[in-house]
């Protein structure tokens, strides 16, 4: 355990599946500094450590997904304490494609985009692509992020493109695909015309900002 | 010699020019019979007609039950989705909690129409080819139906934060599975096949696994009267594979594409099967060329390897993976003789 360093023990704890005494530790921090100060300076940097380390494939899915409980009790923690992140980027529209039920990577992936400061509109699970364009366009959002865990799923995507395409909108409107199945076929995200896809869910911030050309918040 | 007595010689361990062989075709003999997946994984009749197809085009020595495992799910009160050019899969989970589930009834191996469903087609495929050739029955690890019948996210959260009420799902689903692979080998499966990934530490924590998961996995299959293969269940085995050489009843170990069968077989030590491992669902894109030198690698490296058997990694192979291809793999290893 890296006892004196914060950031160090965070990742520890999450890495070893101490919850509670992870969020402990947020805790102590977040009476001393805040709870914004807290995310900014000890939660988003071990995030990005976890995800490099999820993308290196060192980390568990139960790892990934422990990190995404704690950011979520973390900013519940920082909104009640009337500290919210300002939901400065966005929206996205997020969701799962036409026929896919697999929802955990889209609840990671809204968590992790909502620490990282990204409004976020989680349309759920079965989204038809009519649905995600038209929730696009209400809302005026520039990324709409899928979510599909297998590729009779994924292939539904490409609906989505293609009614982009046919309203004129892929120029204003970026596709981020993500899902198991993306893992195992690269090729994938350009076969249902996707513009980009994460490695894991704490990438999706900075998939997101690449998308829209913009640099991540340091 | 008959594909039986093949595999049965790789099981003792004795010498033979060629590896047994099998591909995962269970979604396959719908193409080769022509019939709609939603009569296919409903019909046990139709399917066995589809794996007679399956083993009158390629010859493999193992044929299996459906690998629709959303129908154990269903069982349990999933919602399941037929699609046109895949196995089902589960549309909407049963329950949304550890508490729901343990409310849910239990399915009647006997009696449930989902579970009937996969026995008969064991039954069905064992009768079509009179007991020369071995049918595998699969079937979810005990450790994984509850990701099918509550969802990944609940399982996990079960699993993380509430240990008491997974241990209780845990030991229904050790009934349950118990029940089915039994039922599966009375209804004519030679051995059993458990896809497991909540085994994995890929998955899931290490302690998580040697305090809830390994023990579950081993109190599940010491209940099941047959020979057990365990499969990697899409994630690579090798680097965790000493940890499972203890599971009671497993005579084999199908591992990933990923892993090298030599370090498999080093860690397996000579007495067990080794099941692999070219990758099955990307099959159709590679081309002809490089999917035969890959079986030819495999089998150059295992030449001395009397207690392997040739099987794709992965799940099944899909539908649009061209037959001439399956048919020269078939005929590559059925004409090798490098074994002797």
């Amino acid at each position: 355990m890296n006892e004196g360093d914060p950031r160090k023990l965070l990742i520890d704890l999450i890495l070893i599946g101490e919850r509670q005494q992870a969020m402990t530790l947020l805790c102590r921090s977040a009476e001393a500094f805040g709870w914004r100060q807290t995310i900014f300076t000890l939660l988003e940097p071990a995030l990005e450590d976890i995800g490099r380390r999820w993308e290196a494939e060192h980390i568990s899915l139960a790892a990934g997904y422990l990190a995404g409980k704690i950011a979520e009790e973390v900013l519940l923690r920082a909104a009640e304490q009337e500290e919210s992140l300002p939901e400065v980027k966005g929206p996205i529209i997020l969701g799962n494609t036409e026929d896919d039920y697999h929802s955990l990577g889209r609840k990671l992936v809204a968590i992790f985009l909502r620490t990282g400061g990204w409004k976020v509109i989680d349309l759920g699970n079965d989204v038809l692509a009519e649905d995600f364009v038209e929730a696009a366009e209400r809302h005026e959002a520039k990324i709409i992020g899928v979510s599909a865990m297998m590729l009779s799923t994924a292939e539904n995507i490409a609906k989505i493109r293609n009614l982009l395409e046919k309203r004129g909108l892929s120029a204003d409107i970026k596709l981020a695909v993500g899902g198991a199945v993306f893992k195992l076929r690269p090729e994938l995200v350009a076969e249902v015309g996707g513009d980009g896809t994460a490695a894991n869910a704490v990438d999706a911030p900075g998939l997101m900002a690449r998308l829209l050309g913009e640099e991540a918040r340091p | 010699m008959t594909s039986m007595e093949r595999v049965l010689a790789a099981l003792s361990g004795t010498p033979q020019p060629r590896p047994p062989f099998t591909l995962a075709l269970s979604l396959y003999g719908a193409r080769l019979s022509g019939c709609p997946l939603s009569r296919y994984f409903r019909d046990a009749e139709s399917y066995g007609a589809g794996q007679q197809a399956v083993y009158d085009s390629f010859a493999p020595d193992i044929l299996f039950s459906p690998f629709a495992l959303p129908l154990e799910a269903e069982a349990f009160g999933s919602e399941v989705i037929f699609l046109p050019d895949y196995a089902p899969n589960v549309r909407k989970p049963a329950v949304r909690s550890a508490e729901a589930f343990l409310d849910l009834d239990m399915p009647d191996v006997d009696n449930h129409p989902s579970l009937l469903y996969l026995r008969q087609a064991i039954a069905s495929t064992a009768a079509r080819v009179h007991g020369e050739v071995p049918v595998c029955g699969i079937l979810t690890a005990a450790v994984d139906l509850p990701a099918i019948v509550m969802g990944i996210d609940q399982w996990l959260e079960t699993l993380l934060f509430d240990g008491d009420r997974a241990a209780a799902i845990l030991t229904r689903c050790i009934d349950h599975f118990a029940a089915l692979a039994n039922a599966m080998l009375h209804d004519g499966a030679a051995f059993i096949a458990v896809p497991a990934m909540f085994t994995n530490p890929r998955l899931v924590f290490r302690r998580m696994i040697d305090d809830l998961i390994l023990p579950a996995m081993a109190r599940s299959f010491a209940l099941v009267r047959g020979p057990i293969v365990f499969h990697h269940g899409g994630n690579p085995m090798v680097p965790f594979l000493e940890d499972y050489l203890d599971l009671p009843g497993v005579v084999g170990y199908a591992v990933d594409h990923r892993d090298p069968l030599g370090k498999a077989r080093h860690l397996l030590g000579p007495e067990k099967l080794l099941l692999g491992n070219i990758n099955g669902p990307a099959l159709a894109r590679l081309s002809p060329q490089r999917a035969l030198a890959k079986v030819d690698d495999i089998l150059h490296d295992r030449q001395d390897d009397y207690r392997f058997i040739f099987l794709n990694a992965g799940a099944d192979i899909p539908l649009d993976t061209p037959p001439e291809l399956l048919q020269a793999i078939s005929r590559k290893i059925t004409s090798y003789t490098g074994g002797m």
